[in-house]
């Protein structure tokens, strides 16, 4: 387990109870004592690789069913950063109508063939596939170009066989195919989780986000998705202090999904997306870029989160900070 | 050629405001050596130029005011008193003693004289510094601009290629997300610093037991089929099909379609394909070079007929544009009388290759 890990505390795990910002958080030093009350430790294990677990490929799918969550900018940054740490990834746009995820990764002036020409028989799988010349590990794969339609005839039929051609590719099967699914829970919905033995559930700390998630995660359940983990996004601290936004507690309590990651919101991303750079590649990195980095490394391991950051602090002084120290 | 000077005395009262033009130059002015370089110095109401070298020796003084308050004597033309020095008269001698009695004794350009006098060494030292400083970093730079010429450095220096786009990918600094400078969990694990900021941390309290819950009341609430059959709308249902596991498009739907020009054998085969010439292309190819071989058996036939112009271009296969431009002209005339002679030059030389062949 990653940081943050805190040991199986009995107490935390058997009073399950509300969790808002005006209870009182628990803090070891005012959990109450008792005999089976072990204080929080952390199991870190520092400067080494994530270990892959499961089966190769990993096939993720990264659904919010609210549109505007920010499923194309999780699958752009944990893709980079799954990539980074030296997994070969997939990233299928499966956004047919609304295809964003070039535009992030600085690639739209790269995609030539999608995955429509693949099934006409316009050009071979291995010549739609966009590779990344910053880390070349990193392939993107368009479903459809943004003025063309989709034959969907074969339902998610299409991306099954893209998944199975890409496990009997020459340079070896990749080790992540992440899919960025469209918002909705139309047509291109369908399709894109179809391949999927996993999803990422991307929500926002905001109730109409919220309702969206709880039915898209109906969905996938049945539809046998059962490893679904939910990131929450934008996360402002200040206002959850400030109580006008919900914690991340309070959403996990309403969708009672394991966390893999809080992403808070930061300016960057913006910054980010206007320039085609993945915000984890930015340097010096950035609060969201971290965060990112973080949740693949959770993804990586199939791990989740045990601890979260509920608010700021005042950031404690030393004694020479009055020189600037 | 000794300077002409002119001294435009309005009043001998001299006040004592100085405006120095050049102040090197005022040292002169105290011993008013003849024949030395200036530009002019304004000192008061006296002006001395240089420039006015007409007359060699002359030495005018004006008075402005009428009133020759001048106590040497010497020649009065009206306002006007020329003395000539040209000669070395003893009269010239005292005025220019008086003048320099006169400049002396005003302090402050005697002041500015001696300053600048004082500071000259420090001056000088200050250009030779800067000077050298000069030399030092363009020889510095000279030697930095040759250590790195035709590196990749160039190309990011001159905009060619992005420092942080570039094809060769740094490995992370560090391998571990949750420790590194920028990540700090505290010891008791209660708070945690990310980029400069202090997070207080709570524990995650949700339990397996929990999510199962969370997962029944899903299940009650949401009973979907994922579709595995798009119809349009006014297709009939197949009789073995779930009606549940039907999904209608619309026939105007943004980005999908039920319609597919190509079936699904087909589309698998062109998924699972790893090498050679896609399926459409070769198609394409096939169909054209169909479509060749008919234009090229058809010329083949016309040639047993009608070629008796064309057993010149059979000897030379290589035949020059002129004549193949005629023989486009040609074929173009055959093909408009009725003739199913290729309208193109090709045929022509694929006639020749054959005839090549035979």
């Amino acid at each position: 387990m990653r940081s943050l890990h805190l040991l199986p505390n009995p107490f935390f795990f058997n009073s399950f109870h509300s969790k808002t910002l005006t209870s009182p958080i628990p803090n070891p030093k005012f959990l109450p004592k008792s005999p089976s009350f072990t204080p929080i430790k952390s199991v870190l294990q520092w400067n080494r690789k994530p270990e892959l677990a499961g089966d190769t490929p990993r096939v993720v799918v990264i659904t919010s069913g609210k549109g505007g969550v920010g499923k194309t900018t999780t699958t752009a940054n944990v893709g980079i950063s799954l990539a980074r740490l030296g997994f070969s990834v997939v990233a299928i746009d499966a956004d047919v109508g609304l295809r964003n995820l070039d535009l992030l990764l600085g690639l739209e002036n790269r995609v030539n063939y999608t995955v429509v020409e693949v099934l006409n028989g316009d050009c071979r799988l291995d010549q739609a596939l966009v590779r990344d010349k910053r880390w070349s590990n990193f392939e993107l794969l368009c479903i459809s170009k943004p003025r063309s339609k989709l034959p969907i005839g074969f339902g998610g039929k299409a991306l099954v066989w893209l998944v199975d051609a890409l496990k009997a590719r020459q340079e070896g099967c990749p080790d992540f195919i992440i899919i960025d699914c469209p918002a909705g829970i139309d047509a291109g919905f369908i399709t894109a989780i179809t391949p999927a033995n996993e999803a990422i559930l991307v929500t926002t700390p905001d109730i109409t986000s919220l309702r969206d998630a709880d039915r898209v995660t109906g969905l996938l359940e049945c539809d046998g998705i059962r490893d679904i983990k939910m990131m929450v996004n934008r996360v402002r601290t200040d206002m959850i202090k400030g109580e006008d936004m919900m914690s991340v507690l309070d959403v996990q309590e309403m969708l009672g999904l394991a966390l893999l990651g809080v992403i808070p919101e930061d300016s960057e991303v913006i910054r980010s997306t206007n320039r085609g750079y993945p915000l984890v590649l930015n340097k010096p990195p950035t609060l969201a870029g971290l965060a990112f980095e973080q949740a693949a490394w959770r993804l990586v391991e199939q791990d989740s989160m045990t601890a979260v950051m509920v608010e700021e602090e005042p950031k404690k002084r030393g004694f020479f900070s009055f020189f600037g120290g | 050629m000794a300077p002409n000077w002119t001294l435009q005395l309005h009043s001998l009262s001299f006040q004592p405001y100085v405006w120095v033009r050049k102040p090197p130059a005022l040292s002169a002015i105290s011993q008013l050596g003849i024949g030395s370089k200036w530009d002019g110095i304004r000192y008061g109401h006296l002006n001395c130029n240089s420039d006015r070298s007409r007359i060699g020796g002359n030495f005018v003084v004006k008075s402005g005011e009428g009133s020759a308050s001048t106590d040497s004597g010497g020649n009065v033309e009206g306002d006007e008193i020329v003395l000539k020095s040209g000669t070395g008269s003893v009269a010239s001698e005292d005025y220019i003693g008086k003048m320099q009695e006169m400049i002396i004794s005003s302090p402050p350009g005697v002041f500015l004289m001696n300053k600048c006098t004082r500071n000259g060494l420090a001056i000088g030292f200050c250009v030779v510094t800067a000077c050298l400083a000069i030399v030092a970093r363009v020889y510095l730079m000279r030697k930095s601009r040759n250590s790195h010429s035709g590196s990749v450095a160039d190309l990011v220096r001159r905009g060619q290629l992005r420092s942080d786009r570039r094809g060769i990918s740094k490995p992370l600094k560090y391998n571990d997300p949750f420790n590194n400078p920028l990540v700090k969990v505290d010891k008791s694990n209660s708070s945690v610093e990310m980029c400069g900021k202090v997070y207080r941390l709570a524990p995650v309290t949700l339990t397996k037991e929990e999510q199962n819950i969370h997962q029944k009341r899903r299940s009650r609430a949401y009973q979907w089929k994922r579709p595995t059959m798009f119809l349009k709308e006014g297709d009939s249902i197949p009789p073995d099909v779930d009606p549940d596991t039907i999904r209608w498009i619309p026939a105007n739907h943004p980005f999908a379609t039920t319609a597919s020009d190509i079936d699904e054998d087909l589309a698998q085969n062109n998924v699972y394909q790893k090498h050679g010439v896609p399926f459409r292309i070769q198609a394409e190819h096939e169909a054209l070079q169909r479509k060749l071989e008919a234009l090229q058996s058809d010329q083949k036939l016309n040639n047993l007929f009608i070629d008796p112009g064309s057993v010149k271009e059979f000897e030379r296969p290589f035949k020059s544009k002129s004549k193949s431009d005629e023989q486009v002209e040609q074929s173009s005339s055959d093909h408009q009388t009725g003739e199913s002679k290729p309208p193109n030059s090709f045929g022509g030389q694929s006639s020749s290759d054959e005839a090549q062949k035979s």
